[in-house]
């Protein structure tokens, strides 16, 4: 007696399913209730982000990159001004800095923690999530303190910040991260070991490391299958060599390095870094200094182009820009890590199950604001 | 064999440790942490008198409103607004600097500067404003703002402004009647250099 192999089946999956995590078709190829290729079609969020950007002026840039990851729109902001400041050689002061890694850690945490979340509830953990996005609310509110928005700030710009932080935000932050200090643990300890979660994602989708690292795949998801790889360590930007903090690898605790469990708890891991950061840099922040001090009068970049990395929540963002000395970009292209993370798909869920197939999308965390552009 | 009796036991322990955060959650549960009734309680807004330490700034993002009076028609918020939401059409004003009393036009903004041009038209199509406040920080007379933002006591802030009809989110701030007035003064004038 063989292995009896029945018909093959196509199965769409999307693109408005709640577990796609946006506007994803996946194209599923079935035996029975296993899956032997994954082909994802992406396009459907598609802005022409790249396009338009040759089209407005270098600081209206900026608004589109927020609506690019709309989940961390403060990282992304991020890695163009980091681009953009390289590219005009303009150095800010030291309190931009410090603002700008205290905004951007308090956004790795608001993505992570929409991440978990969102991973337990594609395994049927409903409790969390909403723990996790209220949570993520009180971040939101910081934000909307600072500068108005909750979700797309335009905050950091080329040279400096909109504003700078209002009086109260430094205390009103450690009162933020006293109260969520313990409610990391509380949602590890619901979340993390729970017997059915574990059952679900431990030694499914594993991810080695050399097919990580052949798929260009960054960030946590690299993290996670034992690759010790953060660029805020390697090749740091902005004032990241100053802090201490360690980068958290999967380690294979419930299963084998690399699997799904890994993915998700590495973020959760990654949490409680970033709010060692966040302690350091509000402890070690200059009371003075102009956040508009070296904003240039205009921005009109020399000839040439740039290639700068910085580390979102989701890896390895890249901007190339490339100046024709106009006020206008000649090309901006964005590298998006979520993109390589989506097309490592069909490599580690082939051969699973259907239901597998949504909990190793869900633990890529992917975002298709960002995949699409 | 020890596997199985130890993995019943982690399931048991890990989900009953599980209920006891949330029975605890359940217990200690104090009133207005679940869900807010919307319409007749709300989130407290940021309060408008937080100060900034280095500066005054515009923190609000609601909508935009511009006070005409004050607006010199320089064209800047059209030029730095990313989605192109704003469109102006100006005329020269015939007489620089001075009140023009047929189309209500102020010739001095409350800075003290003399309006050289009328504006005729100024649209902001709310439905693709982007809400990135890039428009706000060019304007020299600070007359284009989000209402609530320095000018609020003015203009009380306002998140809820949704329409029944799409067009009606196309703000027409140019007092109504102002191009035809213009067009008017432009044509007697011609008429007595002729």
């Amino acid at each position: 007696m063989g292995v009896v192999h029945g018909e093959e089946m196509v199965l769409n999956i999307g693109p408005q399913h709640p577990a796609t995590h946006g506007v994803l078709r996946l194209q599923v190829r079935t035996d029975g209730e296993v899956v032997s290729q994954i082909t994802p079609y992406m396009g459907y969020l598609h802005r022409c982000f790249e396009k338009h950007s040759e089209n407005v002026t270098y600081e209206q840039v900026i608004p589109f990159t927020d609506r690019c990851d709309y989940l961390s729109s403060m990282s992304m902001n991020f890695g163009y001004v980091v681009a953009m400041e390289k590219l005009m050689d303009i150095k800010v002061n030291n309190r931009v800095e410090h603002i700008r890694v205290v905004m951007a850690e308090l956004q790795r945490i608001a993505s992570h923690l929409l991440c978990t979340g969102v991973f337990g509830l594609d395994l049927g953990a409903f409790t969390p999530f909403l723990w996790a996005l209220r949570d993520r609310e009180r971040i939101l509110d910081l934000f909307e303190l600072t500068c108005g928005a909750r979700l797309l700030y335009n905050y950091m710009w080329v040279g400096g910040l909109s504003h700078d932080i209002p009086t109260g935000f430094v205390e009103s932050t450690f009162e933020f991260l006293d109260y969520f200090e313990p409610k990391v643990d509380e949602l590890e300890n619901i979340l993390a070991h729970n017997k059915i979660l574990v059952e679900r994602s431990a030694d499914i989708g594993v991810m080695p490391k050399d097919v990580a690292i052949s798929y260009g795949v960054t960030g946590p998801n690299l993290r996670a299958s034992g690759v010790k790889w953060d660029l805020r360590k390697n090749d740091p930007y902005s004032i990241y060599d100053k802090f201490d903090f360690d980068v958290p690898i999967g380690e294979g605790k419930k299963g084998t390095v690399g699997d799904c469990w890994d993915r998700f708890y590495v973020r959760i891991i990654e949490i409680r870094e970033s709010v060692k950061i966040i302690r350091q840099a509000l402890a070690s922040m200059p009371k003075d200094g102009d956040v508009h001090q070296s904003l240039p009068k205009k921005l009109r970049p020399p000839k040439g182009s740039i290639y700068a990395r910085t580390e979102t929540p989701r890896g390895d963002l890249g901007y190339y820009i490339e100046s024709d000395g106009s006020p206008i970009p000649y090309r901006v292209k964005m590298r998006s890590p979520a993109f390589t993370a989506l097309s490592v798909l069909d490599e580690i869920g082939a051969g699973w199950l259907l239901s597998d197939v949504l909990a190793i999308l869900g633990s890529l965390d992917i975002v298709l604001g960002e995949i699409d552009r | 064999m020890i596997k199985y009796f130890t993995d019943i036991f982690t399931a048991v322990s890990t989900i009953t440790g599980g209920m006891f955060i949330t029975l605890t959650h359940l217990i200690g549960a104090k009133k207005g942490i679940a869900t807010l009734q919307y319409p007749e309680e709300r989130w407290p807004r940021p309060e408008r008198g937080i100060g900034f330490e280095h500066g005054r700034y515009n923190v609000i993002r609601s909508r935009l409103h511009v006070d005409m009076d004050d607006c010199i028609g320089c064209l800047k918020c059209e030029r730095a607004c990313p989605v192109d939401c704003i469109k102006i059409e100006t005329e020269k004003s015939p007489d620089r600097g001075n009140d023009l009393k047929d189309i209500n036009h102020r010739g001095i903004t409350s800075n003290g500067t003399k309006k050289a041009l009328v504006v005729t038209r100024f649209d902001i199509d709310m439905t693709e404003c982007c809400y990135c406040n890039l428009c706000t920080y060019p304007c020299p007379e600070e007359c284009i703002f989000m209402t609530g933002g320095p000018n609020g006591k003015k203009h009380p802030i306002d998140y809820e402004f949704s329409e029944p009809d799409r067009s009606d989110l196309i703000y027409r701030f140019a007092k109504p009647g102002t191009k035809e007035g213009m067009e008017k003064i432009m044509n007697e004038k011609s008429q007595v250099e002729a």
